[in-house]
């Protein structure tokens, strides 16, 4: 998240809109609650009344998939009634109280004007740039119009001499753009005017129509939330996987970005947008780079087409401007972590040893829904489960398991037998007839390790193991490193069809001749390749970490894995000792009086606790809130009570204040309009791959145009005729995702011993389903039962003039375990469908039908 | 130490079932083992009663209404800790007492003979059992201790410490008092007319004090709370416990007897007039016309139940 669990107190408007926050994140609660009773209003947004429901000041349902309609509705009310009736006042020099046009003027790129070319079209749905043949856009003409252009400084003394520097590869600097902006917004190809005139289809009526909510309430909403458009107020949004696990999940969170900054919240204190992530560690696993598309530190990985080689790479990733200008350096200490000595100047420091994606228009996709295709296809033949059980929470789970069964092997790697583990015991499968070898590998649960977890705030802790693994379980590092070295023998012994990547890989993570998690928070932190040995001894380590990432250097002398960590595991007087690094820091005083708590942990970047937090003071320098102080310029310097997110300080000089709000991006300024989407530039709304609805009924587009796995077979998609019930997926606070862990809890299996569907009394009548029933859903992909909630917090909406049943159900029980388990996999419902920019799946809205069992 | 209370906010809680697991693993009270032995209540109130392992439980309590449609009230469902507790009254054995320092009603299990008066008293059905004996045929008295083993420490309850929305607060009672109050005149401040303070003055005051955003119904509270008339009649006996050794095994068994009859036919035998009489109606059902010693053993050893459960009520 941009912001931190903390400063959730700060907040003057709370929104829960697709997340549960009390329920699955109880810790927020205690933030959240201090909001609350300083008098902020809280919000939530959900297709049921939840546990963060009853918390909270007002409750709007949604039907389950239509929040880009619920947030061009609010951009309308907010464009309506608080930026047009105000906008001569403050371009006239008034001061305007209810909305802060400073930070949409000069911290967003609402003033820049999109290229002539670009246009929406509500009667096809689509943007321009759409090409019919392949299914995919073109971003060019998403782009702004560029008013001049300037060049990088490389001369010796210059700013970017570094980038002809000895030992940096060759690249050609990119271009800097200065994109045309009327400052009056009245330019109709300015963003705001695009904006506004994109989002009038969105009126109350119509968002209404669309999600189900009653109008009364929906204005409710909008005027509560529009309020902390006023300079010094902050909204916070609180969103998880209800966001995200959509065919438009990424325009979602896009949709929330832009709402955050037409209302000036985001880099405030209270503010941002809150990704709430489930287990401690998944920020982390983020971070780490766990998506085929991602590199470590959110970088990119090589591809077949535009990062088809290190030159491509770094003229086609490194920013004209901006902190992105440093991505040269990055890169090549990444790959100098990578491969080590092997890594030179000379053969491009090992970059075409890195896998490349297929990029071209038509090749396979290798992301996690495709991966089962691919399985049933007989293309994958092998496959590694690691801290994961897709048979269980993959999307059509169904057709994972039988996908699993075309498999030669599948080594699972887990603490207990999931059902991935187990995928051949399944109710509905024939072991008989299944050949695939299972190898399961005992692993060490998180107490049973050392190592280093991440919180959905950032913030990293060094954890000591607390008690021995059980048996044979080993902590997964030890496991890959038994892999690693009986790979890396065989390579040797019999050579192999590429066996570059693997040699020259460097893996020297030891400690006395032990694999050792230390050496490896080293590689994360950055170090001076000279001065280092991460092969070390307990006694004698030799190593030169660096202070933090602006050490980092693109010509080989510097070694980082994960460049936004530089700065956590900096101590060269005791680089082995945990306890004396910035991640170990336990000292809970708050200097800030805001909950930043700077001296407690390690928050990446640069311990850094709220992103974007220049744009908490106004283009002189002061803070939009004195009680609410990060940054503050004083006049001669800045003064930081959060580590600024932008240049302070250049050669040793204080800078002033300037309107780089946004320095991660080239432009400085942040996107309401965004070229960097694969799906379009702004949020529209699109129906779910399932929906009740005929026709979307703001455009001629029922579905995402680009959404990933339109064409698989086994998603076989329903129609609301079959299956008129409209269905989502969420857990409880008493199991974790699949359970493999919290079922082996007798406590939590006793607490919350089924899963469930939740739905209506209305529902119930009509099915003549009671309490204690069992009631079979079902659609095209599959049948469960499951125990039955009646409840009066789930309510038919009145979806486009007609009654609309929604259901809820849970899905943490399966198979395997040993106190709680059921037949059936909730999952084996959900569509295999995804968003096209991230390939997250849609758990979140599908169709079903339900009878009572 | 001065007299404590547990606070419970229910305008803060999110029923997330922490301080129920909590309670289980401090005390170390097991859960069903047996494969899918845990049945569904069918809300999200589960295990759906207390039991014989289980000391506490958050009540799901769903109402049309309020502003937002719909009123979910949390509750919380374990013992009361009664200034004027009547389970501790009628306890003949000292296994429930009121501990003087603290104000709860603590536990010493060993001292329980089993007798379920204090079941008998409580007017919030709060106190199980856990059968153990060869046959099960011991019961033995399972309920909130208070936690007094940790407030003796200068620790919170367990329940308190792992809640994390700070809908549990512990301290001195006179202080939880004063929170309650305040939280309610906020609660109605905020449009919730029915909030309410509830354990003030209920049994003399009771050592766990609620804020109530719905109402003292709503949560699953019991309004105007009295202790079972079965108290002052078996209160009667008591002194019958503290003379000789010979007259304290005869009381013993008198109300060992009396708890077994109320349990199952809901009937008593007053050993001073030696009636035995219905419960719930209070008439004569048998009149002690010269019941001897003998003929109220043999009454007592009729009812002996032999138990197979496991405890759960």
């Amino acid at each position: 998240m941009t912001t931190h669990w903390c400063d959730f107190q700060n907040a003057d408007v709370v929104m829960n809109i697709g997340s549960n926050s009390a329920e699955n994140h109880p810790v927020s609660s205690k933030w959240l609650n201090r909001a609350h009773e300083r008098g902020a209003k809280w919000i939530v947004v959900d297709p049921r009344y939840t546990r963060t429901a009853e918390v909270a000041d007002i409750y709007c349902p949604i039907r389950s998939g239509t929040d880009i309609a619920f947030y061009g509705g609010m951009y309308r009310y907010i464009i309506e009634n608080l930026i047009e009736p105000n906008l001569a006042r403050h371009l006239a020099g008034e001061k305007v109280e209810e909305y802060n046009f400073e930070y949409l003027l000069n911290y967003t790129n609402a003033s820049y004007l999109l290229n002539e070319g670009y246009e929406f079209d509500p009667e096809t749905g689509l943007f321009s740039g759409w090409d019919e043949e392949t299914g995919s856009y073109s971003a060019a003409s998403w782009h702004y119009q560029v008013e001049s252009e300037s060049e990088w400084d490389t001369s010796a003394g210059g700013a970017y001499a570094w980038a002809v520097g000895e030992g940096v590869p060759e690249f050609t600097p990119p271009v800097v753009e200065h994109p045309k902006r009327d400052m009056t917004l009245s330019d109709p190809m300015c963003v705001y005017q695009q904006l506004k005139r994109h989002y009038s289809r969105y009126d109350m009526d119509t968002v209404c129509r669309i999600c189900g909510m009653d109008k009364g309430t929906l204005e409710l909403v909008y005027s509560t939330y529009a309020s902390t458009a006023a300079p010094g107020k902050a909204g916070a949004i609180l969103y998880a996987l209800g966001q995200t696990q959509h065919t438009y999940g990424a325009q979602n969170t896009r949709a929330m970005s832009v709402l955050q900054l037409l209302l000036g919240n985001v880099g405030v204190p209270g503010g941002g947008v809150a990704a709430l992530r489930g287990e401690p560690n998944v920020q982390g696993a983020t971070d780490m780079g766990m998506l085929v598309n991602e590199h470590p530190a959110y970088l990119k990985w090589p591809n077949t087409t535009a990062r088809a080689t290190l030159r491509k790479w770094l003229e086609g990733e490194t920013y004209s401007d901006g902190y992105y200008t440093n991505k040269p350096k990055f890169l090549i200490s990444s790959l100098k972590e990578w491969f080590g000595d092997a890594a030179t100047l000379d053969n491009d420091y090992g970059y075409d040893w890195w896998p490349k994606v297929p990029s071209a228009v038509g090749d396979q996709d290798y992301t996690h829904i495709s991966t089962f295709e691919l399985m049933s296809q007989g293309v994958i033949k092998g496959y590694f489960n690691w801290g994961m059980n897709p048979c269980h929470s993959a999307p059509n789970a169904g057709n994972a398991r039988r996908s699993m069964a075309n498999l030669d092997w599948l080594v699972v790697v887990d603490q207990v037998l999931t059902e991935a583990a187990t995928f051949w015991k399944a109710p509905d499968m024939e072991p008989a007839e299944i050949d695939t070898e299972v190898y399961f590998l005992p692993c060490a649960l998180i107490y049973e390790k050392p190592g280093i977890i991440l919180n959905s705030g950032r913030w990293l802790q060094y954890r000591f193991k607390a008690v021995e693994p059980w048996g044979e379980a080993k902590p997964d590092y030890e496991i890959v490193d038994m892999l690693w070295r009986e790979i890396v023998a065989l390579y040797e012994a019999e050579g192999g069809a590429n066996p570059d990547p693997i040699l020259n890989t460097k893996w020297d993570y030891y400690v006395d001749g032990k694999i050792d998690p230390r050496p490896v928070a080293w590689a994360l932190n950055g170090y001076r390749v000279a001065g280092t040995e991460c092969d070390t001894s307990a006694d004698d380590p030799k190593v030169d970490l660096l202070s933090g990432y602006s050490e980092l250097a693109a010509d080989g002398t510097t070694a980082c894995a994960t460049w936004i960590y530089s700065g956590f595991w900096n101590n060269n007087d005791a680089p082995l000792d945990p306890a004396e690094q910035p991640i170990a820091r336990r000292d809970n005083t708050d200097e800030s009086g805001l909950g930043l708590y700077s001296n407690w942990a390690y928050s990446w970047p640069n311990n850094r606790r709220i992103l974007y937090n220049r744009a908490s003071a106004d283009t002189e320098g002061r803070p939009w809130s004195a009680e609410k102080t990060l940054v503050e310029w004083t006049g001669s310097e800045w003064n930081q009570v959060d580590v600024g997110d932008f240049t302070a300080v250049s050669n040793g000089v204080p800078v002033p204040p300037n309107n780089n709000a946004f320095f991660m991006l080239w432009e400085q300024n942040a996107r309401l309009e965004s070229y960097g989407m694969v799906d379009g530039p702004l949020p529209e709304h699109y129906e779910p791959f399932e929906t009740p609805l005929s026709k979307n009924i703001v455009n001629g587009s029922l579905n995402n145009p680009v959404f990933l796995g339109k064409d698989y077979e086994s998603t076989k998609h329903g129609t609301a005729a079959d299956y008129p019930i409209v269905a989502t997926t969420y857990s409880v606070t008493e199991q974790w995702q699949t359970g493999s862990q919290t079922r082996m809890c007798p406590a939590l299996v006793e607490a919350m011993p089924a899963q469930f569907i939740e739905i209506s009394e209305e529902l119930a009548a009509e099915k003549g389903i009671s309490r204690g029933d069992k009631v079979r859903v079902w659609n095209n992909r599959g049948s469960v039962v499951v125990d039955v909630v009646i409840t009066k917090r789930m309510k038919p909406l009145t979806v486009d003039g007609g009654m609309q049943h929604l259901v809820g159900l849970t899905h943490h029980y399966g198979w395997a375990g040993a106190f709680g388990t059921s037949e059936t996999l909730v999952n084996d419902l959900t569509p295999n469908v995804g968003d096209p920019n991230s390939q997250t799946p849609e758990f979140k809205a599908f169709l079903v039908n339900i009878e009572k069992a | 130490m001065a007299e404590k209370a547990i606070l419970f906010d229910s305008s803060f809680c999110t029923g997330c079932h922490g301080c129920q697991i909590a309670c289980k693993c401090w005390n170390n009270l097991p859960s069903p083992t047996g494969l899918n032995e845990s049945g569904f209540s069918g809300t999200h109130q589960n295990p759906p009663d207390l039991n014989g392992h289980t000391r506490l439980i958050m009540t799901y309590n769903e109402l049309e209404g309020g502003s937002k449609g719909v009123m979910w009230a949390f509750g919380r469902r374990a013992c009361r800790h009664c200034s004027d507790a009547p389970c501790a009254g009628i306890c003949p054995s000292g296994a429930l007492r009121k501990d003087e320092e603290t104000g709860m009603v603590a536990v010493e299990r060993s001292k329980c003979v089993g007798c379920q008066y204090c079941s008998t008293a409580c007017p919030f059905d709060v106190p199980r059992y856990e059968a153990s004996g060869p046959l099960g045929q011991v019961t033995i008295v399972e309920k909130c201790t208070g936690c007094v083993d940790r407030i003796r420490q200068g620790m919170a309850p367990a329940c308190v410490t792992t809640c994390q929305p700070g809908a549990l607060r512990f301290g001195d009672r006179e202080e939880m008092l004063e929170v309650a109050r305040e939280r309610v005149e906020v609660l109605k401040g905020r449009g919730y007319e029915d909030a309410v303070l509830y354990g003030e003055n209920e049994m003399g005051g009771l050592h766990v004090i609620y804020v109530l955003k719905y109402g003292v119904e709503a949560h699953g509270q019991v309004p105007n709370p009295q202790a079972s008339p079965m108290a002052d009649l078996v209160g009667i006996m008591k002194p019958l416990t503290a003379v000789g050794a010979g007259a304290a095994v005869l009381g013993f068994a008198a109300m060992f007897g009396l708890g077994v009859g109320y349990k199952r036919k809901k009937l008593a035998y007053n050993p001073e007039t030696g009636d035995t009489i219905d419960v719930e109606t209070g008439e004569v059902v048998k009149h002690g016309d010269g019941q001897d010693e003998q003929s109220v053993k043999e009454h007592i050893f009729e009812n002996l139940p032999v138990r197979k459960g496991d405890g759960h009520e």
